[in-house]
């Protein structure tokens, strides 16, 4: 039998810098037999795969560990984005100014702490090498596991955005957002996540538009209605096959905007009605809000 | 009127904003659908080393080697190929369009661990396949064969091997399904060190199982009727 040529083992490649993984492949591989030694018996072949796959088994542990505590942190940022959405939705509709304020502080506060998260995930992608280049190649890996909780922050995010300024978050406030203090971004958001993002972020004003109208504020269905309407007509733009996930939100952002323009509707009206008679409104637009709540109840169960 | 001029030019940001958030989305998705296409090729050639080594079935074993060799010259094709791939790939992304590369790199693995296989008697190493494939130069090195790819793409060709060790027998070649099933035990051997998650993976491994019941039964059915050379 001639001899076969060996196909040449690297001895180091850069994409094997996992310090935790013991034995890489390649190594392992140095010690397979010879053709001729091999054909002894079928003992030396099991012995070195045996022994490959042992590496093969501490690769997938470590990868599988790691996995794990990525999903953890995400399911938390997860958890404390949808806190800060209630906490928002609770006291920003206040009438009183100061307590608006203070929410809006306290909100930012709540999303620090979500930021700390993030600089856990940063840490952990850092442990798989020591270079810079090794935790973007594990952020694009692991990318799966970290993008349920960075959809929920940008949610709450744009949200807490669209209180303090009225307006919509753009996408490099967000990514700067989610970056160390020295600008280092600790996740990479793509356009991808943050349309998801802005697509949620409709469900969330069309509530903060109804609470809004219980309170006696006028003006807020009224911009909310506006601005949904805009990213609506945005999104329609995006072709389904562009982004599948988008197309299922599409649908739930017509329901909201549905929602929204009944209210106004109503409020429009008895805008001209009662000008000149602001608790009356009050009154009546949450009426019309509890009926357009028990109309809904009525179709569904239809 | 201020308030309505205010929330006209508010209406105008919010547009821009989105507009530019939807044009990079735009331009992700056309590098991947480039990467997409940009793989057709080398899926194609797959199917023709597929395609040669399905010959296994029928030909007769004084062809196995050739048949073999052919579907490794095949492969080899793909190496230009993958510099196109790698060049419209950034850096450090490989993960992120792993799902558009991820099947190809396991059906490629396959096919030269089956031919390989019957070749040397071995199993392909990692490594190996990437030499193949050409996907360790400074021009590809942005691509790379993940474990998980390899570990499926190897159990693809052990899923091959029952039908070739019965149809060995048809055409009265014994030896074949007796290495078949040793090769077969080795890697189920193997793989069980592995601690699998409930994943692709792990579906893949259960199904060794049968193919190494099904290469053992042929071994029996063979060793009752004396047709197996008595082992050293």
């Amino acid at each position: 039998m001639p001899p076969r040529p060996r196909p040449e083992v690297p001895t180091s490649s850069p994409k094997h810098k996992d310090p935790i993984a013991q034995p890489k492949m390649a190594d392992v591989d140095v010690l397979m037999p010879s053709q001729g030694e091999s054909s002894s018996g079928g003992i030396s072949r099991k012995q070195h795969l045996m022994s490959t796959f042992e590496a093969y088994r501490s690769e997938l542990d470590t990868d599988n560990e790691r996995r794990e505590r990525l999903i953890i942190l995400s399911r938390s940022i997860t958890q404390l984005s949808k806190k800060l959405i209630f906490h928002l939705h609770r006291n920003a509709t206040s009438p009183s100014p100061q307590q608006k304020e203070k929410c809006l502080r306290e909100g930012r506060a709540k999303e620090r702490e979500i930021w700390v998260n993030f600089g856990k995930i940063k840490d952990e992608l850092k442990t798989i090498g020591e270079g810079r280049e090794e935790a973007l190649q594990g952020y694009w890996r692991w990318n799966r596991q970290v993008s349920p909780g960075l959809e929920e922050y940008i949610e709450a995010l744009s949200f807490l955005y669209y209180l303090e300024n009225k307006s919509l978050v753009p996408l490099d406030v967000v990514q700067k957002t989610l970056s160390s203090e020295d600008g280092e971004p600790l996740v990479i958001v793509t356009p991808e996540d943050y349309i998801l993002g802005m697509s949620d972020l409709t469900g969330e004003l069309m509530r903060y538009a109804t609470n809004a109208l219980s309170t006696g504020d006028h003006n807020t269905p009224l911009e909310v209605c506006e601005f949904v309407r805009t990213v609506k007509a945005h999104f329609d733009g995006i072709p389904p096959h562009m982004l599948y996930k988008l197309s299922k939100k599409q649908e739930e952002t017509t329901r909201s905007l549905e929602k929204i323009e009944k209210v106004c509707y109503a409020l429009r009206l008895r805008l001209i009605e009662f000008a000149d008679k602001p608790e009356v409104l009050a009154m009546m637009a949450k009426r019309a809000l509890e009926d357009a709540a028990e109309r809904e109840e009525k179709g569904r169960e239809e | 009127m201020s308030v309505e001029t205010a929330s006209s030019s508010r209406a105008q940001t919010v547009s821009e904003t989105l507009s530019s958030a939807i044009e990079l989305l735009e331009n992700d998705q056309n590098l991947k659908k480039q990467i997409r296409e940009s793989i057709e090729p080398i899926d194609d050639l797959s199917r023709s080393a597929t395609t040669e080594l399905n010959k296994l079935h029928s030909a007769p074993f004084s062809q196995h080697a050739e048949i073999c060799q052919n579907a490794i010259n095949i492969i080899s094709r793909t190496q230009p190929l993958w510099v196109d791939v790698a060049k419209l790939i950034p850096e450090n992304e490989f993960y992120r369009y792993q799902f558009a590369l991820g099947p190809t790199m396991r059906n490629l693995t396959t096919s030269i661990v089956l031919a390989r296989f019957i070749l040397h008697d071995e199993l392909t190493p990692s490594h190996t396949i990437s030499t193949l494939l050409g996907i360790q130069n400074d021009s590809t090195s942005v691509l790379q064969l993940s474990a998980e790819d390899y570990l499926q793409g190897v159990i693809g060709a052990v899923n091959e091997l029952p039908r070739l060790s019965i149809n060995a027998v048809t055409s009265q070649n014994f030896e074949l399904p007796i290495k078949i099933s040793s090769f077969v035990n080795d890697i189920f051997a193997s793989y069980s060190l592995l601690n699998l998650r409930n994943d692709a993976l792990r579906r893949k491994f259960d199904s060794l199982k049968y193919d190494l019941k099904r290469c053992e039964d042929v071994v029996y059915d063979l060793t009752l009727r004396g047709l197996t050379k008595p082992r050293e």
